[in-house]
C-alpha cells in the first residue's frame, strides 16, 4: 500500500499523526506529512484510520 | 427545494416548539431536513444559512467564492488577521502564526496548564458543588491564553466582560448591538495597545513580544497588524475553550454511563472528546461573503451575500455521518469539522484540544461522579454555545 498526503488540501487538523503516528508525522508548522510512501503490511490500518478521519479528505490510499 | 419540503416563507424557529436554549441536535434536523439553505436575520448577520454537510464543506474550501473578509462584524475597525485575509497573503500570515499553536510548542504548555486546573478544582473539590462555568471553564482557558499572549492575567475579569460584549452583546436589536459591539471593540484594542506599548519598551517571551519582532514576507509585522492579530485572538481566546468545557460538562453530567467510562478508562478521553466535539460543536457557526453569484443546493446566492455554516448541523447531518445522532466514544471515523475546515482551520485547535483534554483528565480524577444540581436545567447561549448556569453537584 501507498499513501499519498495532498499538501494542497492538507489544512493542518493534525488527526492524522495523532491517530496514526506510525504513518504519519507533524511538520514544525502543525501539518501532516507521510513517513514513507510505502506502507508496511502492519501498518495498514493505520495508514486507513488516519486516511478515513481527515476532515479535508487529503489523503489517498493507493493499493500496491 | 422541491416542494413538499418547503416550509412557509417566514416559518419562525418558535413554531417548531423547540427551545433556543436547549440542546441544538434536533433544531439542526428540522433545519436539514425543511430548510437546508434558509435565509436568516439575526444580530450576528442577515444573509443566508446553511446546514448540510455538503454545502458547508463546499463553502469553507473555496475561499475565493466564499470570503472571510467582511463576514463577521465583530467591533473590529480594519480586517482581522489572518482570519479576514484572503489567498495569498493568508498563508504569509499562517505561515508566521502556525508554528506557534504547533502540536510541539502546545505540548510545552501541558505541565503548568495541569496544575492550574488542579489549583482551580483545588478552590472548590471540598464544597461538593460548583458553577463549573465560573469557576472552571472560564478561568482555564483565560489563564492559559492572556500568559501565553502577554496580557495581564490580573484583569481577567474585565477582559472576559469585553469579550461578552463583542460576542453576547447584553442589549436588544440589531442596531443596539452593533454600536456596542463597536464600543467594546474600541476598548480591547486599547487594552492590546496597551500591552503592545509595554512590550516595546521590555520585550518578554509572549506572544505580543514575538509578533513586534516578527517579519510576513521580508516585512516586519506593523502595529496595526499586532492588534489586529490580537483582537482576533483575543476573542477566540476567552470563549471557546470555554464554551467547549460546558457543553461537555454538561453533556457528561446528564449521562452517567459515559461519564463512569471517563473516569475508569481514562485512555479513552481523546477519542471521547473528539466525539463531543462532533456532537456538541461548541462553535456552532462561522460566516463567509460570496464574492460572485453562485449557488448552494440549487438555492441561489448573490455576490456580496453572507452566508453562515452551521457547523453544528454539518456535524450531525445523516447525510454524512453513520449513526449520526448517537454518541459514540468508539467511532472509528471521525472527521468532524468542530474547528472549522479549509484554509481558516481554526488556528489553536491544537491548544484547544491539549487543554479540553487535560481539563478532562483532571476533572474526572478528582471528581470521580457529580451531576446537575437538582432543579437546575443547562441553557445554552447561542453561536458560542457557553453555559453559564452549569451547576454541578458531587459527594465530598
Amino acid at each position: 500500500m501507498k499513501v499519498h498526503l495532498d499538501r494542497e488540501r492538507c489544512q493542518g487538523h493534525g488527526r492524522c499523526y495523532v491517530l496514526a503516528s506510525s504513518v504519519f508525522e507533524s511538520d514544525d508548522d502543525g501539518y501532516g506529512f507521510v513517513i514513507s510512501g510505502a506502507v508496511p503490511d502492519d501498518f495498514h490500518d493505520a495508514a486507513r484510520k488516519g486516511a478515513g478521519n481527515c476532515p479535508e479528505d487529503a489523503i489517498t490510499l493507493i493499493r500496491d | 427545494m422541491t416542494d413538499d419540503t418547503s416550509p412557509p416563507d417566514d416559518i419562525e424557529v418558535s413554531d417548531t416548539g423547540l427551545a433556543l436554549d436547549g440542546p441544538p441536535q434536533e433544531m439542526y434536523k428540522f433545519l436539514r431536513d425543511h430548510m437546508p439553505v434558509m435565509a436568516v436575520e439575526h444580530e450576528m448577520m442577515t444573509g443566508t444559512s446553511v446546514a448540510l454537510h455538503e454545502d458547508v464543506m463546499t463553502v469553507l474550501q473555496n475561499p475565493n467564492i466564499f470570503s472571510s473578509l467582511g463576514a463577521a462584524e465583530i467591533g473590529q475597525v480594519r480586517p482581522l488577521i489572518p482570519l479576514e485575509i484572503d489567498p495569498p497573503d493568508h498563508s504569509k500570515f499562517r505561515k508566521l502564526l502556525d508554528p506557534l499553536f504547533a502540536p510541539r510548542r502546545v505540548a510545552e504548555l501541558e505541565a503548568s496548564t495541569r496544575s492550574l486546573v488542579n489549583d482551580l478544582i483545588d478552590a472548590v473539590i471540598e464544597d461538593g458543588a460548583c458553577n463549573f462555568h465560573s469557576s472552571i471553564a472560564e478561568p482555564l482557558p483565560s489563564q492559559v491564553f492572556l500568559t501565553m499572549f502577554g496580557l495581564p492575567v490580573e484583569r481577567t475579569a474585565e477582559f472576559i466582560e469585553l469579550k461578552d460584549g463583542i460576542i453576547r452583546p447584553p442589549v436588544e436589536g440589531i442596531e443596539a448591538a452593533t454600536e456596542h459591539r463597536n464600543i467594546t471593540g474600541q476598548k480591547i484594542y486599547a487594552a492590546i495597545q496597551e500591552a503592545i506599548d509595554e512590550k516595546k519598551a521590555n520585550p518578554t517571551g509572549d506572544f505580543i513580544s514575538q509578533f513586534l519582532d516578527a517579519e510576513v514576507d521580508g516585512h516586519r509585522l506593523t502595529e496595526d497588524d499586532v492588534l489586529d492579530i490580537g483582537y482576533l485572538f483575543f476573542l477566540a481566546g476567552l470563549d471557546t475553550v470555554t464554551a467547549s468545557l460546558d457543553c461537555m460538562l454538561a453533556y457528561l453530567a446528564q449521562n452517567p454511563a459515559d461519564q463512569r467510562r471517563l473516569v475508569e478508562a481514562p485512555d479513552d478521553i481523546p477519542a471521547a472528546m473528539e466525539e463531543l466535539l462532533r456532537w456538541e460543536t461548541p462553535v456552532a457557526g462561522v460566516i463567509r461573503v460570496a464574492t460572485q453569484d453562485t449557488e448552494l443546493s440549487g438555492c441561489p446566492i448573490r455576490a456580496g451575500d453572507k452566508v453562515s455554516v452551521n457547523l453544528g448541523s454539518a456535524n450531525t447531518d445523516e447525510r454524512f455521518w453513520d449513526e449520526a445522532d448517537s454518541v459514540d466514544f468508539d467511532r472509528e471515523i471521525n472527521k468532524h469539522i468542530a474547528f472549522g475546515g479549509g484554509i481558516h482551520r481554526c488556528l489553536g485547535s491544537h491548544l484547544a484540544r491539549m487543554e479540553l483534554r487535560v481539563g478532562l483528565q483532571e476533572w474526572h480524577k478528582r471528581v470521580p461522579s457529580y451531576e446537575l444540581k437538582p432543579g437546575t436545567t443547562p441553557a445554552y447561549t447561542m453561536g458560542l454555545r457557553s453555559v453559564d448556569n452549569l451547576e454541578l453537584i458531587w459527594e465530598t
